[in-house]
């Protein structure tokens, strides 16, 4: 997953994964009438099957029925089993952005494979996951370690049916939201993969509004500087969640939404496979992230990562 | 006018009479089978000829591939073939090139016999076997020839120079970390749709197809066929494909029939559901000519590519812990098998894996529950890896097998080492344990993925012999007499045509296979270098050259 820097002038694709039933169809829906969507946007998808466009939206279709331009500036495009060739078929329209609906049983990483295509550059990996029966899923003879591996391979969970099981949680570093969060286009829309805390790297010229930050615990620490790391940052921290080893408190369930700051004791009996935090960081506009005050979030988040790794 | 063909020995492939001298033919259809001196009532009064040109030959029934792929093999076959295993094709033999130096010569020989500017495209090269390829290689032998070298699995290819600036490839647009590199000419998974999109007009240009497909026409005729399947239909245009094949496929010229069974999923492509799909398939067989026909067959995907190891593996899977892919959901697979069954349709469903195999099961048992059909013909399309239990679960669901047995011969020796280790890699294609529990079992070659020379296929069924010459899996080895079948009457039954080909019998059509030794009696090693003098098609002799 290199290179991206070289290839900065490539058009950035955000990949939308997740198995059969995990509410991609309903995502891409929303996303083709959503009005944040950036003309120059091309939607990707399988199939046309259960794509539902507006009627009043779609201004144009190709001859061969693959292509549909929309009023908004966008197309949507169905691939048919051969990316390549709806990648080089986008060369020649005035596309800066592609939203590529993966098949469900792709593995994300496969997928971001070939989108290093020339002229394009992959950007991030969102899945779907359902939260009504994931767990089920991923025990399942035939697609349990498809299912896993998809979530494994996100750089953006997003968390769809979560009414039908509310307390739904994947217990993974990995940044994750719930498909009713208000914020979700312009969080998908704007994502690019995240970093490790080891690698806070400069906005690449792609400047992404939204990324994830993550700490990977390796002592415990105390929870007073936990509550006080938590609330020392700043309000472009938009969402803090994880699971931390204090010394006084044990592990701690921390889910942290703008100012609102939930901290719970974990009590399931078996141990968490994974301790720290992930931070969702935002910008109002994609250019702070550039200027001195911008990097905020960025500098916000770093300072308190060293303070944790301090302790130890 | 009627035609009494004599032989040396008829081989029936039925059993109320396996064997006789000569067969009667009217209007392309079998009067009788038998002694001559036996037929008089049929011949008095009546002008006929007496045929002794196949008088010192063995007659078999018409050959039939019940799985092969005339699109895809129209894209391969104007290319020139450069393979580690031994190739018949019409226009001569392809001996093996197992080693750098030998692909070397022979790319430089090939190079020589052609016409300056013509490109040449090269397939079968393996690392295994001819070293690593690069674009400095093949400059070696020409930088003024456009030279593209295509990998046997079809997943890759390599280019020179001059490839890459006809195919208006421009070295500098492509930069690091693509699924291509370009210093070596190396074009892989995406990279090689790019260079595909880009050489498409050398590869699929109609007259390139066409091409293709009169040279695929050849191929069947010297393999011996008077039947194939059309295994996928559609697979890259249903329409396109139909007006091709009804071009070069039918008419007096051409030596067999084609069962076309289309692709299901892409046959419902774009927005319709798969419970219209019996209905639109149905629609099809209106298109039927003599030679090419739709049945009530639909063909589905379970699991990946056998020769990519992506086949679904039950535990304890690949050596090396991949996993294997799906090629469509579980759930959809389902629910394209439900709306095919409960229409009555004949199911060909594509299994690799003995995890693909297991699923596809489960889908059928719950099919049985929900519908209970006998004779529906449900058939596991490639069969790689099963377990013995699985055998029992396929009889006793009254299912049916159609085997790439040529896995075997090509693949045992790798995947033993470097796949599945030497346990499943030589239990490949259990055929024999098929046939031990009574299961109609044919096997097909699935062209270009093995060669379509039915006796090629009777000849590794029987003897299971790797590349490497070991025997693997002397358990399942077929009889000749079972391998003869599989090629016969089983693949008739599979492709839904036993009622008119597949044995020799009054009433069905007179689908000869003519060979020089009898491959019921002659020494198995020898199976696959029996020479085929003629086939016959309805009566017509196709001789062979």
């Amino acid at each position: 997953m290199s290179n991206d820097a070289a290839n900065s002038d490539s058009i950035p694709i955000t990949l939308i994964g997740g198995y059969l039933g995990a509410g991609k169809t309903t995502l891409i829906n929303k996303l083709l009438s959503h009005p944040a969507l950036p003309s120059g946007t091309a939607v990707l998808v399988n199939d046309f099957g259960d794509i539902n466009i507006d009627e009043s939206l779609i201004r144009s279709e190709s001859d061969d029925g693959t292509v549909i331009g929309l009023s908004n500036g966008c197309i949507c495009c169905s691939i048919s089993d051969d990316l390549s060739k709806a990648l080089d078929a986008l060369r020649e329209m005035p596309v800066k952005h592609v939203i590529l609906e993966t098949s469900g049983v792709a593995e994300p990483l496969r997928v971001w494979r070939h989108c290093h295509y020339p002229g394009f550059t992959p950007k991030a990996a969102v899945v779907l996951v359902d939260a009504s029966n994931h767990a089920k899923r991923s025990q399942d003879k035939y697609v349990g370690s498809l299912v896993r591996a998809q979530v494994e391979q996100a750089h953006l969970l997003v968390l769809s049916k979560t009414d039908l099981n509310p307390d739904f949680e994947i217990n993974r570093l990995i940044p994750q939201l719930s498909n009713q969060d208000p914020d979700l286009i312009n969080t998908l829309l704007g994502w690019h993969r995240a970093s490790d805390k080891s690698a806070i790297e400069p906005a690449s010229s792609l400047l992404p509004a939204f990324r994830a930050y993550t700490w990977r615990q390796a002592q415990d620490i105390s929870q007073a500087l936990l509550t006080d790391v938590l609330s020392a940052l700043d309000e472009s921290v938009h969402r803090v969640k994880g699971l931390v080893a204090t010394q006084d408190a044990g592990v701690l369930l921390i889910d942290r939404v703008g100012d609102s700051l939930k901290m719970r004791c974990y009590t399931q009996s078996a141990k968490p496979g994974h301790l720290g935090l992930v931070f969702i960081c935002r910008s109002s506009s994609s250019d702070e992230m550039h200027n001195a005050a911008s990097g905020r979030g960025i500098s916000s988040i770093a300072s308190q990562i060293t303070r944790l790794n301090a302790s130890n | 006018m009627l035609t009494l063909y004599k032989a040396r020995s008829v081989i029936t492939m039925n059993p109320s009479m396996p064997r006789a001298s000569a067969v009667l033919v009217r209007d392309g259809n079998i009067l009788e089978v038998g002694e001559p001196e036996r037929m008089q009532p049929w011949l008095e009064g009546q002008q006929f000829t007496v045929d002794e040109q196949f008088a010192d030959k063995i007659i078999c029934p018409g050959f039939i591939d019940p799985h092969l792929h005339p699109s895809m093999a129209a894209v391969l076959l104007p290319m020139e073939f450069i393979t580690a295993m031994r190739w018949k094709l019409p226009w001569g033999d392809v001996e093996p090139v197992t080693d750098p130096t030998a692909f070397d010569t022979r790319m430089q020989a090939l190079h020589r016999s052609k016409p300056a500017e013509e490109p040449l495209f090269i397939w079968g090269y393996h690392q295994l076997w001819h070293g690593e390829m690069d674009k400095a290689r093949i400059h070696q032998i020409s930088d003024q020839r456009p030279i593209i070298v295509w990998h046997r699995s079809f997943h890759e290819l390599y280019m020179n120079d001059p490839a890459m600036s006809m195919a208006g490839i421009d070295p500098a647009q492509i930069k690091p970390g693509l699924q291509i590199d370009i210093d070596e000419g190396h074009f892989f998974e995406v990279g090689l749709g790019f260079a595909i999109n880009r050489l498409n007009p050398w590869i699929l240009a109609p007259e390139k197809y066409a091409e293709g497909l009169r040279r695929l026409k050849q191929v069947v005729h010297h393999g011996g066929h008077t039947s194939i399947g059309d295994l996928a239909t559609g697979m890259f245009n249903l329409d396109a494909e139909a007006k091709a094949l009804t071009e070069q496929l039918e008419g007096d010229d051409v030596s067999f029939r084609t069962r076309l069974v289309v692709h299901g999923t892409r046959l419902t492509q774009g927005g319709r559901k798969p419970e219209e799909g019996p209905t639109m398939a149905a629609d099809l067989l209106r298109h039927n000519s003599h030679r090419l026909s739709f049945g009530r067959h639909i063909k589905l995907f379970s699991d990946g590519a056998f020769f990519s190891q992506l086949a679904q593996m039950q535990e304890p899977g690949y050596v090396d812990g991949h996993h294997g892919e799906w090629l469509a959901a579980p759930e959809e697979l389902e629910r394209h098998i439900r709306a095919y069954w409960h229409a009555g349709y004949q199911i060909h469903v594509h299994v690799t894996g003995d995890l693909g195999l297991e699923l596809t099961l489960d889908i059928l048992q719950k099919m049985q529950d929900e519908k209970p059909r006998f004779n529906h013909g449900f058939t596991f399309e490639h069969f790689g890896f099963s377990t013995p239990e699985q055998i029992r679960r396929i009889r006793a669901l009254g299912a049916q097998v159609s085997a790439n047995v040529y896995y075997l011969h090509e693949l045992s020796d790798s995947y033993a080492k470097s796949g599945i280790g030497y346990e499943r890699a030589s239990q490949m294609a259990r055929i024999g344990s098929c046939f031990a529990a009574g299961i109609n079992t044919t096997v097909h070659s699935d062209f270009t993925m093995a060669p379509a020379e039915p006796l090629n296929s009777m000849w590794v069924a029987v003897n299971r012999i790797n590349h490497g010459g070991q025997v693997m899996g002397a358990a399942e080895r077929l009889t000749q007499q079972q391998a003869l079948e599989a090629i016969t009457i089983n693949a008739a039954h599979t492709i839904g045509m036993a009622d008119i080909t597949g044995s020799l019998r009054a009433g069905k059509r007179a689908d000869f296979t003519v060979l020089d030794d009898d491959p019921l009696n002659c020494d198995p090693m020898t199976l696959r270098d029996i020479g085929i003098c003629a086939t016959v098609f309805e009566g017509r002799v196709f001789p062979i050259p």
